[in-house]
């Protein structure tokens, strides 16, 4: 539209060519002047008259110029750009309110930026691939409540990709961790590897930086062809140091050699968030690479693979979870192969009716792990910031009753109140500005920090938490709201002055208006009452942390080195292996600096796979299979030793317990107790209670009883649990491919046992391959999460407390500082000390208390949600309750009387000359 | 203080109608116009610079009003306004519009006195 156009042109204009605008302005006054002059002296006034009245038709020049200047859009822009070079020298004027505002608001900001970068990592941003939008999982009702990713076993994900073809197309990969070991013997140097479709990169629309992709008959199941691999762009740096010669070169996989087709770029990380793959693999090279033959067809099928579409358009969500589950009968008729347990499992999984999941932000086990945690951590964050904008508020009530004069002198010279609120706004803004440059640096390091800390031994998390558009206008939205929060109301109440305030004195002199004293006292209590909030909160999660280190392990967990041997490559004669197995356990214990060391299937918290089976025993009351169910591990004679598990009756598994000898088995307390409710035990016979029916069902003796150890999880009360001796593997069972060794030092720490370890280990078989990991990692990483959770919220609660403490002790001094005059004049009269000092502070010791109180109340009603998460204690454990207000209290009163004190020292005689 | 009173009565928008209409009849300095105003007016309306000022700047920028340097009878050199073709036809219409609303006034206030 010209008209626009012709305004913007003059604006600009107007903006950049000032003088020349001015100049002309000038002259047509002038000449109005003049010509007002004229006119009087022709109508027969004197000169002196004329010029009079022209003067008065005039008006005031700089009156007329500014009427001129405001009807442009530019003078707003102008007056923008003059109130914040102003507002930037207001603040260089004070550089401690500016340093203590900037810091505090670059701490708060920084904090939520950082959390809502990693909540975005985490569950917001799409997967780096070609139409994010248009994928979808294939999922069952079950595990979407759960909050897993699904996945089928090899036959069943065929199929289903078999029959999907006009939904759309299918891509699939392994969703178990598949740590592979790279090196060529000894100690296993192990990368996340992932097993994908041949269709996978392609399909995704993932270019490679170097080579190409897979192609279809690289993925048959079991040929040599499928011995290839696409490497990370990470491993392509730290192994080939990036030469892209490292196309075509082999790559030793579980000690099979494959060759390398394609780097993949950098920003693909994988479809899982929270983990990055290093290798993947076609799914046909799995059998070759992976010699695991499983434990049954259902069982660890390292196929286990998760089906992702990227549906056809036209395909809703809805249409192609019908289709699905259409195909579902035929698809349970694909999975029937049961003849163990874990084939009967998967039928009952696969019951479960299909739906389809969107997938544009890819599939997460990390997000259902600490979602809860992250959204409570953001909140935490939240009010932390909304106390830093309590406290700032009240630092800038004080500056605007500091310059009211110069505020209310602009008034009396004639601007408008708007124009002062600008002013005042703007200066807001600036300082939530600064805060947030130094915030996002903050940010920055302390999102990458914290996504390190997210990581242990068994989950290497890597999540993409670089500051995208949404992190940005996130940030950016933050510190406009910010700077309303704190910079509004004390910008209305310092712009709603009279003009008169500039002739009367400065507002030091007596008690302050009804008004002020509100708004004073309302952030006292809104920054006591949000501290205490999350001073409980913390409390809270520390004292979970706090229980759950409390657990009793069952065992003695110092000086023991947990060794995870893998003998997938040794020569397999049934029986030999569970022999090497002992060996191993054997070989070890000779060395010098050992105590003891025993091998078992699984060591406590290791993240494997728990065998479970169902048993009965005479005299036991009929109970449904899941009540009959125990946990069983494989260990051998040293293994109770190692772990100094307490013998509570009989014996444990000794070296006469072998294959031929009578089968046995060592329980639990726990186990005692659930089958053998009421008399003894030892003796008893329990019968294994679960099966094909063509299987023969074993039956064992417990020969001893054992104290509970820990599992899995710290939070899961103790299990029934049967050790059998691993001599007595079950005939029927395929021998495990892997097995633990742990190792007890006999003194120091059990990391210096390492390497005398595997060279053991290496004279009983050269194939095998070994990780070495201290028992105490294990076991602290159970409680992994309670820690980081304890070690933020206890941080953001510090910071709280200290921001209130601060902000208290601010608003207390500026109360005594106020009311000098009056404590000067009292005091004269003859008040006491103490009267003073309570009179002085009475108000805002009141608003603490208030704050307290409501701080309580909220408390009461909040952490309720905070329940799923806490171990130990109820959300209203009343340690914390009454502890958290009773710090925060003291805190406050030191805060509030380190001020009061000095106004005791007053001198009646100063304060009063000082008026 | 009085006339100054009389003329902050005048509306924006009723100030930017006058000008445009006096500028129909002949370009014209900034005193000028406000000297036409009073004329016309028989001196109920005394506009000052402080209110004509903004106007021009105003219908400048909105394109209704052209401005021009020229010599005055007196020699000096001033501003001089005049009405564009936009000018025109904005002043048609204002005319209109005011003309209609005087009419729907002048009912009502006939009305209130007793008519039917």
């Amino acid at each position: 539209m010209f008209r626009v156009a012709r305004d913007v042109l003059a604006g600009l204009r107007a903006l950049f060519r000032r003088d020349q605008v001015e100049q002309d302005l000038d002259e047509e006054l002038r000449e109005y002047f003049e010509a007002a002059i004229d006119r009087h002296v022709a109508a027969g006034m004197s000169r002196e008259a004329a010029t009079r009245a022209a003067r008065i038709e005039r008006g005031s020049v700089t009156a007329v110029k500014q009427h001129v200047r405001e009807t442009g859009w530019e003078s707003r822009l102008d007056d923008l750009w003059q109130d914040a070079r102003y507002g930037v020298r207001t603040l260089r004027k004070s550089p401690g309110f500016t340093l203590v505002a900037v810091l505090t608001l670059a701490l708060a900001i920084g904090a939520n930026t950082a959390i809502f970068s990693i909540v975005n990592g985490l569950m917001l941003r799409a997967l780096p691939v070609t139409a994010p939008e248009q994928l979808a999982m294939v999922s069952t009702v079950h595990t979407v409540e759960d909050g897993y990713t699904a996945g089928f076993n090899y036959k069943v994900s065929e199929h289903i990709r078999e029959h999907v073809k006009h939904l759309g197309r299918s891509v699939s990969w392994s969703v178990f961790h598949s740590r592979l070991d790279l090196a060529q013997a000894g100690e296993a140097d192990r990368v996340d590897g992932l097993f994908v479709s041949s269709n996978f990169f392609n399909e995704l629309g993932v270019v490679p930086l170097v080579g190409r992709t897979f192609t279809p008959d690289e993925d048959r199941l079991a040929e040599p062809k499928s011995r290839v691999a696409i490497i990370s762009h990470g491993l392509w740096q730290r192994r080939f140091g990036g030469d892209a010669g490292a196309v075509g070169r082999t790559i030793v996989v579980e000690r099979v050699p494959v060759t390398i087709v394609g780097v993949a770029p950098p920003q693909f990380l994988g479809p899982e968030v929270g983990r990055a793959f290093e290798i993947a693999l076609p799914i046909g090279s799995a059998p070759l690479v992976l010699h695991n033959e499983g434990w049954g067809a259902g069982g660890f099928d390292p196929s286990y693979l998760a089906v992702m579409l990227r549906l056809a358009p036209g395909q809703s969500l809805g249409s192609a979870t019908t289709a699905l589950r259409g195909m579902h009968r035929q698809i349970i008729a694909a999975a029937m192969q049961p003849n163990e347990i874990w084939g009967e499992n998967q039928v009952e999984q696969l019951k479960d009716p299909f739906v389809m999941v969107p997938a544009s932000a890819g599939t997460s086990d990390l997000r259902r792990q600490y979602s809860r945690a992250v959204v409570t951590i953001f909140v935490i964050a939240a009010l932390v910031l909304l106390i830093a904008c309590a406290n700032i508020a009240s630092l800038m009530v004080a500056r605007g009753a500091a310059r009211s004069r110069e505020l209310s002198l602009r008034l009396a010279l004639g601007a408008p109140r708007r124009r002062l609120l600008q002013q005042l706004i703007v200066e807001s803004l600036i300082l939530a500005s600064m805060g947030a440059v130094v915030g996002l640096l903050v940010a920055t390091w302390a999102s990458d920090a914290l996504v390190t800390q997210m990581s242990t031994w068994f989950d290497r998390v890597t999540l993409d938490v670089t500051l995208d558009w949404r992190v940005v206008s996130f940030t950016v939205l933050v510190t406009l709201a910010t700077a309303l929060l704190f910079g509004l109301a004390p910008a209305f109440r310092a712009s709603s002055l009279t003009p008169v305030a500039a002739l009367k004195e400065p507002v030091s002199s007596g008690d302050s208006g009804m008004p002020r004293f509100w708004s004073r006292s309302g952030l006292v209590a809104a920054q006591v009452a949000l501290s205490l909030l999350l001073v409980i909160t913390a409390g809270l999660f520390i004292r979970t942390f706090d229980r759950l280190l409390a657990v009793p392990l069952g065992f003695d967990s110092n000086r023991v080195l947990v060794v995870e041997v893998d003998g997938s490559r040794t020569a397999p004669a049934p029986g030999a292996r569970t022999a090497l197995y002992e060996r191993l356990a054997s070989v070890v214990t000779q060395l010098p600096a050992v105590a003891e060391a025993g091998a078992s299937l699984n060591t406590p918290a290791n993240h494997g796979l728990t065998l479970v089976s169902d048993y009965t025993a005479p005299g036991m009351p009929e109970l449904p299979p899941m009540e009959r169910r125990a946990i069983v591990n494989f260990v051998t004679p040293g293994w109770f030793h190692t772990y100094g598990l307490p013998v509570r009756a009989g014996r444990v598994i000794s070296a006469s317990d072998t294959r031929q000898a009578p089968l046995i088995a060592v329980a639990n307390e726990a186990f005692a107790r659930k089958f053998f409710p009421g008399h003894e035990a030892v003796g008893g016979t329990i019968q294994e209670a679960i099966g094909p029916p063509e299987r023969p069902k074993e039956s064992r003796t417990v020969v001893g009883i054992v104290g509970n150890a820990l599992d899995q999880s710290l939070r899961r009360e103790a299990y029934p649990t049967l050790y059998l001796p691993i001599a007595q593997w079950p005939t029927f069972f395929p021998e495990p491919a892997q097995i633990s060794v742990s190792v007890r030092a006999r003194s120091g720490s059990p990391v210096a046992l390492a390497r005398g370890v595997a060279e053991r280990l290496m004279t009983v078989d050269r194939n095998l391959s070994f990780t070495f990991r201290p028992l105490e990692d294990q076991i602290d990483a159970a409680s992994h999460q309670e820690r980081l959770i304890a070690w933020l919220s206890a941080f953001f609660g510090g910071l709280a407390l200290v921001l209130a403490a601060v902000g208290l002790f601010g608003i207390a001094s500026s109360t005594v500082v106020r009311r000098r005059t009056e404590i000067g004049i009292r005091m004269a009269l003859g008040a006491q000390r103490r009267d003073v000092v309570r009179l002085a502070l009475r108000q805002t010791i009141l608003a603490t208390a208030v704050g307290l109180a409501i701080g309580l109340a909220a408390a009461a009603m909040l952490t309720r949600y905070l329940e799923a998460m806490l171990f130990g204690i109820t959300p209203l454990d009343p340690v914390t309750f009454v502890a958290a207000p009773a710090v925060l209290g003291v805190v406050a009163l030191v805060a509030c009387f380190l001020p009061a004190r000095r106004a005791t020292s007053i001198d009646p005689m100063v304060a009063l000359r000082s008026e | 203080m009085a006339p100054a009173d009389k003329a902050s009565a005048l509306v924006q928008g009723t100030l930017d109608m006058l000008i445009l209409k006096t500028l129909a009849l002949e370009p014209m300095h900034g005193y000028g116009i406000g000297m036409r105003l009073e004329q016309i007016s028989h001196g109920a309306f005394q506009v000052n610079a402080g209110s004509l000022f903004p106007a021009f700047r105003r219908l400048e920028r909105d394109g209704l009003i052209k401005a021009e340097w020229r010599a005055t009878e007196n020699n000096r050199r001033a501003k001089y306004y005049a009405l564009t073709a936009a000018g025109r036809r904005r002043l048609a219409e204002a005319t209109r519009e005011w003309e209609a609303q005087t009419v729907a006034i002048t009912k009502i206030m006939r009305a209130t006195l007793g008519e039917a």
